[in-house]
């Protein structure tokens, strides 16, 4: 596997109600419906453990999409 | 009665019950020289020197003070000074801790040691202590519970009466008879005069071995040995569990899962837990015959109350409170006496939900609750859902301290050896299994738990 399929994979299991079909790295935040504050925190422990990488406060802070999540995540690696 | 039935088994020896009687009051003899109510300090393993010196003790009128086998020496010095025994009495194995204890007034005794006296009659009144146990302090310092021989003879009649026991069974008990679970079984078992199987540890071949070469009918274990005993690991358990009438444990969480498989296995026989504490022992039991209720601890026994109070008001979630026979009258000790008890209710500590029907669900602690934005959470509830997944041994869900949501959710995991198991495959099933304020921001993976010296896990040392 790829790291974008990882990080898919990462992003589908934080929002499992969400088909494959539907995903979309540009998509943002305010496009889904169940990305709160709590999903953020899923998301984020979700990745810090799949990568055992630690996000600082600003970048949480600045995730909002598929795509800077990726972006975040290659900054650690 | 019969004299010549076998009343104990343990791995050394069998006794009768004509020679547990004659055991037992040799051994009351030797304690009159002690004014009555005099604290008698006891720690042994599981062996028929334990029953005898127990049993002596307190039919002697003196208060059996008893010492978990695993205690720490700090611990061991502590409750010492607390109960201000007049002997301390281990077996040989043990002696070396009690040797250390430094005091000028307090006698200390190998088993061995203690010969029998001219015979004086210092019979107990139902009012006055039989035993002292200090409760484990999982969440604080350790409390000396003093129970009654009217609580004890209420509570082996409410146990008796609700699992029918009688004097043909024959009970496998692989409990410390120094904590309240095990004593309860081996009150029960002489109060009926069945036999009583003791095991020193809960080595599973051992266990099984036991039931099979003596045809037992009960079993009394943790949820963790039963657990165990209906893995994949023990081919033959099954068959050699089939044929017993009843398998009890305590209120510490027992998975569905486990209870399904054990009722499987019984042919006719039933499974049944129940909720209590050593202040007030088996308040609540629940007998498992459908699937219904799997994870309550069932309904009060007669003649025991219980309510949930919240915010100083009855609710059908709180903290659980309990009233009745089984209930001590204070503890050891002032202080915790005002802490844990108001007009006969005790304070248990421990949260609870009432469903519909009546059952109780133990919740966790009062004091563990976590608050997650001013969403609460129950780390048992987080506990149970992780612990369905295969290659986990234990998990404890804390309070982790949060700049946006105030608390969130931190778990620890001890995994079974050779377990694979991720902190992302972990993750992905809380996600699927819990709402999402309850998914754990931090997973730590531990070797083990700091654990009482009954074993269990200190969960206030992990917040």
């Amino acid at each position: 596997m790829t790291l974008d399929d990882d990080v898919k994979k990462v992003f589908l299991e934080t929002f499992p109600s969400l088909s494959e079909s539907d995903f979309e790295w540009s998509k943002t935040q305010k496009d889904y419906e169940n990305w709160d504050s709590f999903a953020q925190l899923n998301l984020i422990t979700l990745a810090e453990a799949k990568f055992e990488i630690t996000f600082s406060d600003d970048e949480v802070i600045s995730i909002s999409s598929a795509k800077n999540l990726l972006e975040r995540i290659k900054s650690h690696l | 009665m019969h004299p010549d039935k076998i009343a104990i088994i343990d791995n050394d020896s069998k006794l009768t019950y004509s020679e547990l009687h004659e055991e037992v009051n040799n051994f009351s003899s030797f304690l009159n020289k002690f004014p009555k109510n005099s604290v008698v300090s006891l720690l042994f393993d599981n062996t028929h020197e334990f029953v005898i010196s127990y049993l002596g003790t307190i039919n002697s009128g003196c208060i059996a003070h008893l010492i978990p086998t695993g205690i720490s020496q700090k611990n061991l010095i502590e409750q010492i000074s607390s109960a201000k025994p007049k002997l301390i009495l281990a077996s040989e194995n043990h002696f070396s801790k009690i040797a250390e204890i430094e005091s000028k007034n307090i006698e200390k005794l190998r088993f061995s040691e203690v010969k029998k006296t001219s015979y004086q009659d210092h019979k107990p009144q139902p009012s006055d202590y039989a035993y002292l146990i200090y409760t484990s302090g999982t969440t604080s310092s350790p409390k000396g519970v003093p129970v009654t021989h009217s609580n004890c003879v209420f509570t082996t009649a409410n146990i008796v009466r609700t699992l029918q026991y009688s004097q043909d069974d024959i009970d496998v008990l692989p409990l410390p008879l120094s904590h309240s679970f095990g004593l309860g079984c081996l009150h029960t078992s002489f109060y009926v005069g069945s036999t009583l199987i003791i095991h020193k540890t809960t080595e599973i071949p051992q266990i099984l071995d036991s039931i099979k070469n003596h045809h037992a009918s009960t079993l009394a274990a943790i949820p963790s040995t039963l657990s165990k005993i209906v893995s994949n690991s023990f081919n033959d358990s099954s068959n050699i569990l089939s044929d017993l009438r009843l398998i009890i444990t305590n209120s510490t969480f027992l998975p569905p899962e486990t209870t399904k498989k054990l009722k499987k296995i019984l042919k006719n026989g039933k499974v049944a837990t129940y909720y209590g504490l050593t202040e007030a022992s088996r308040s609540t039991f629940m007998i498992f015959d459908d699937d219904d209720n799997i994870e309550s601890v069932g309904k009060p026994s007669d003649g025991i109350s219980l309510k949930l109070v919240s915010n100083n008001d009855e609710s059908t979630i709180g903290e659980v409170w309990i009233k009745g026979h089984n209930v001590i009258d204070n503890y050891w000790s002032d202080e915790h006496t005002k802490e844990n008890l108001v007009d006969g209710w005790l304070k248990t500590g421990d949260l609870g939900r009432i469903d519909d029907g009546g059952y109780l669900y133990i919740l966790g602690r009062v004091d563990d609750l976590i608050n997650v934005s001013g969403e609460k959470v129950y780390p048992q509830e987080i506990e149970r859902v992780v612990k369905v997944l295969t290659g986990i041994d234990d998990v404890i869900a804390v309070p982790m301290k949060h700049e946006v949501f105030g608390e969130v959710v931190k778990l620890f995991v001890k995994k079974s050896i050779e377990s694979d198991i991720s902190k992302t495959d972990i993750l992905t099933h809380c996600i699927k299994n819990l709402e999402r304020f309850k998914v754990p921001a931090k997973i730590e993976f531990v070797e083990d738990f700091p654990r009482t010296d009954y074993g269990k896990i200190k969960r206030f040392m992990l917040k």
